[in-house]
């Protein structure tokens, strides 16, 4: 008896294992032929210059679905977007806008007159007109529209009236011919070109789909429509999406057959390139180096436009009037807070948290931009723990009760609060640790309080009384205006820094009377502005981080610069 | 039975009500809104999300915004994910196939492997068998399925090469060919392999434990008088016996087949229930979270019940009226 049961668990095994093993077999089979088909693809390609194959795109989180440039949330569907998509016009390495699709002509910076490329055609055969761009500018600024684009709508004149329902087109557009658009803002503005929406939307595909239910569509779920090198052919939700090239893309035919985006945890991104199984991604800086060590799989580093900083809250924020108010006194003198910066070695930090994919950033603008001024002539604060500890004395902050830590000019006792989010990353916690022991070894005493990142930003947002000094990230875009995040009428200008000095500056940036459109003016006065903000320190600018992408060896013809990937039409891979 | 049924579902209805309260006040307890993520001023500005929250009713007081949730829900309108822009019911359905499929085939697992080790080590208890499958079964308890999960993954992906590590089907396959169902199996053996043999401990020993207990009782002795085989003894009389307690089990297992498992559907990227939960939280995606929270109160009621009647069932000594 005991021999029986003992034989079935035998036997048990060996079916588990026969399954296992049919499985691997399988699967090398079916490996084998792709790897066939490839080979088979990449000599034909050789004969007319490294054409055809099919390249693997890994993502290391999985697309929400929104694939239509309208709607999408996150970077992620935006990247699968940038593969079957295109703006009528795209950005070069000083992030200036050239011709694409679309190109333009305006005399006075308010109206503008775009020719569109004839013969671009939506991969599904239509002809690709203004009427389609007339489209797009109409569904943002439709009430029901619930996706975040209309401050790209808004400025276009009669576009707040439409969306009122007092009109029932936009004023400021005007078809001339199907190849012909003439746009009129409501003012002349220097960014108005780089702040209009650039995606027109294929009035083919959505007619009769009501605005409201457009985003739950399957024109943008399932079956997008786009005007980029590949058409999408299956989307598996979640996990993988299959790309074949669109034969009759306008700037030419695209090299690759196909792209195949597939998404992997990011505990297998080294794994899953180690083995070839996928021949491009963007690396988190964490898994930089173990990427590097291996042989077939090249670390390319290009520059972010992202940079971290440490803030002062300096005032409240009224909701009511959009009005800040400096009115906390914590943080007012600006010797305590040039004393804290120099007290942070940010190299040493950079290194050890971001794995030297990074580099210390001296203003409010990523070095690559081309409005950011050298660091030469910002003021800066380089690791100097004596210079930090003068300017602390400077101040009247003074250890008077000899615990080691410096009291307030009042003699009582000063605990600087750092606070940062919290989310499942475990470095969090360590890094923010790293910053508070810069300041204590100047002799300020202070503390770390981790919170939920949702919570995190409501606080930052409300001034709530908790958050004294905090971290946090800004990224900028093509359109360089920081207004957004500096203007004192700004909820976003989270240190809640107010200087009329920086308000005009602002302005004048904007202002066609005062810069005309010359890029080199404008420049001029952001560069002034970022001296102005780097002298009164409202944050102390941390570090501007590298984007890090891996390519397989067999990948070719992808380059990168600080807008991105180059277009997709022009990689291709061999074997 | 049928009234026991009856009068079982009906006790349900102030039951859902309540966890509805509940559900709807802890996701709203949460920090934040589902916009508060939103933060980037490339892509968005102040206006439209002050907009969004007033036009997704977050500034309504909370018992209008409870009473617009249930209503809609009590309809079968689960509302609009907030992250997804799409209908919830939709969002769920795209997903269930693929957690049916996983949570199935770990529970079959887990049952092929309870069963075989529990009997085994039932019948022979005290040996070197029946320490190896407990040693083996707490093991198993022991270890967090995501170690498991990253183990397995570089055992069988990387350095075998048997199973694929990511994803629930191979890119570029026919659905519906047998190439096509071949590729699920194929995927779905790993991470049901991880989920089911982690999970067989309480099944083995619950067996193993109850073996042993009938194994000496006097209907047993009766029948090893009358010379009934042993084998016979063991898989008609006390097995029998032994698999009431487990049915309680299969109350929870049924809601465990749809609630998937979130960290083994994470680092195997196969995109199930388990998945889409954790992204509604972390996302504050509140009509996604509170249908899928909902959704699983009702089958953890549902499968309770089938349970209490299971036992009827199996053991006529229990009557239900």
């Amino acid at each position: 008896m005991k021999k029986k049961s003992l034989q079935l668990l035998m036997i048990m095994l060996l079916i588990l294992s026969a399954f296992l093993a049919a499985c691997s077999s399988d699967s090398s089979s079916e490996n084998e032929n792709e790897t066939g088909g490839e080979t088979s693809d990449g000599e034909e390609g050789s004969e007319e210059g490294a054409s055809g194959g099919t390249l693997t795109y890994g993502f290391e989180s999985a697309p929400e679905g929104l694939f239509n440039p309208a709607f999408y949330g996150i970077v992620t569907d935006a990247d699968v977007i940038d593969l079957f998509d295109e703006a009528l016009f795209t950005y070069d390495e000083n992030l200036q806008p050239e011709p694409g699709i679309a190109s333009w002509e305006t005399e006075d910076n308010k109206v503008f007159t775009f020719t569109f490329e004839q013969g671009v055609m939506w991969h599904d055969g239509v002809e690709l007109t203004v009427e389609d761009w007339v489209f797009a500018l109409e569904t943002i600024a439709h009430p029901d529209y619930d996706g975040s684009r209309y401050a790209n709508v808004q400025t276009i004149e009669g576009a707040p009236a439409f969306r009122e329902g007092e009109a029932d087109s936009i004023s400021g557009l005007n078809v001339v011919d199907e190849y012909t658009l003439e746009i009129t803002f409501d003012e002349a503005r220097v960014n108005n070109l780089v702040n209009v929406w650039s995606y027109p939307m294929s009035r083919a595909q959505f007619e009769g789909i009501e605005v409201a239910d457009m985003s739950a569509s399957e024109q943008v779920r399932q079956n997008p429509v786009g005007l980029g090198a590949f058409k999408v052919d299956n989307i598996v939700p979640g996990e993988s999406i299959e790309l074949v090239k669109f034969e009759d893309y306008w700037r030419g035919e695209p090299k690759l057959d196909g792209i195949n985006i597939r998404v992997l945890d990011s505990s297998t991104v080294v794994g899953a390139l180690g083995q070839g199984d996928i021949d491009m991604i963007s690396l988190a800086p964490v898994n930089g180096e173990e990427v590097e060590a291996l042989d077939n799989v090249e670390v390319i580093t290009y520059p972010g436009l992202s940079y971290y900083y440490v803030g002062f809250k300096l005032g409240t924020f009224n909701s009511e009037t959009n009005e800040i108010t400096e009115d906390k006194e914590k943080y007012a003198d600006l010797n305590l807070r040039k004393a804290m910066a120099h007290a942070i070695n940010r190299q040493e930090w950079i290194d050890a948290f971001f794995f030297g994919y990074g580099s210390p950033v001296d203003g409010p603008v990523p070095s690559s931009h081309w409005i950011a001024a050298d660091s030469a002539d910002l003021s800066t604060y380089e690791y100097d723990p004596e210079k930090a500890k003068e300017l602390l004395a400077e101040a009247g902050y003074e250890d008077v009760n000899g615990d080691g830590f410096v009291e307030d000019p009042n003699g009582d006792e000063f605990i600087a609060k750092f606070s940062h989010y919290q989310t499942t990353n475990p470095t969090f916690e360590t890094r923010a640790q790293a910053i508070v022991q810069y300041w204590q070894e100047v002799g300020i005493q202070a503390e770390v309080e981790m919170t939920e990142v949702n919570l995190y930003y409501d606080m930052v947002e409300k001034d709530d009384p908790a958050i004294e000094t905090f971290f946090g990230g800004w990224s900028t875009g093509a359109d360089p205006d920081p207004t957004g995040l500096w203007g004192s009428d700004q909820i976003w200008n989270y240190p809640r820094y107010k200087n009329e000095e920086s308000d005009k500056l602002l302005a004048d940036a904007l202002n066609i009377e005062v810069v005309g459109d010359d890029e080199e003016a404008r420049a001029e006065i952001y560069k002034e502005w970022q001296q102005l903000i780097s002298e009164d320190v409202p944050m102390i600018f941390i570090a501007e981080l590298q984007e890090i992408a891996a390519l397989s060896s067999r990948v070719d013809n992808v380059t990168y610069d600080v807008s991105g990937p180059n277009l997709p039409y022009e990689w291709s891979v061999t074997e | 039975m049928l009234k026991y049924t009856i009068r079982r579902i009906i006790g349900m209805i102030p039951m859902l009500l309540l966890i509805s309260i509940v559900v709807f006040l802890l996701a709203k307890a949460m920090p934040g809104d589902s916009l508060s993520g939103e933060i980037d001023p490339n892509n968005t500005n102040p206006e439209y999300i002050a907009e969004m929250r007033e036009r997704l009713g977050y500034n309504d007081p909370l018992p209008v915004q409870y009473f617009d949730w249930i209503k809609g829900f009590v309809q079968g309108d689960f509302g609009k994910s907030t992250r997804y822009k799409m209908p919830v019911s939709d969002l769920i359905m795209e997903r269930i196939p693929n957690t049916v499929f996983l949570g199935v085939s770990s529970l079959l697992i887990t049952y092929i492997l309870a069963f075989s080790m529990g009997i085994f080590a039932g019948r022979k208890p005290y040996t070197i068998g029946d320490h190896v499958i407990g040693g083996l079964n707490y093991l198993g308890l022991a270890i967090p399925s995501f170690i498991a999960g990253v183990f397995a993954i570089y055992i069988f992906s990387f350095n075998l090469g048997w199973t694929p590590y990511a994803g629930s089907v191979e890119v570029g396959l026919q659905e519906g060919t047998l190439e096509y169902w071949i590729s699920r199996i194929h995927h779905v053996i790993m991470p049901a392999f991880v989920l089911g043999a982690l999970a067989t401990a309480s099944y083995t020993q619950f067996l193993r434990n109850d073996i042993i207990e009938n194994s000496r009782k006097d209907f047993v002795r009766t029948a090893r008088a009358k010379g009934t085989a042993t084998t016979k003894i063991y898989n008609v009389h006390i097995l029998r016996n032994s698999i009431i307690p487990l049915i309680t089990f299969l109350g929870f297992d049924i809601a465990t087949i749809i609630s998937g498992a979130i960290i083994t559907e994470t680092i195997f990227t196969y995109p199930g229930i388990g998945q889409l939960f954790l992204n509604s939280v972390t996302t504050n995606d509140y009509p996604t979270m509170m249908a899928i929270t909902m959704l699983l109160s009702l089958l953890t009621l549902v499968g309770n019940l089938i349970a209490d009647i299971l036992y009827g069932v199996v053991d006529p000594r229990i009557r239900l009226d």
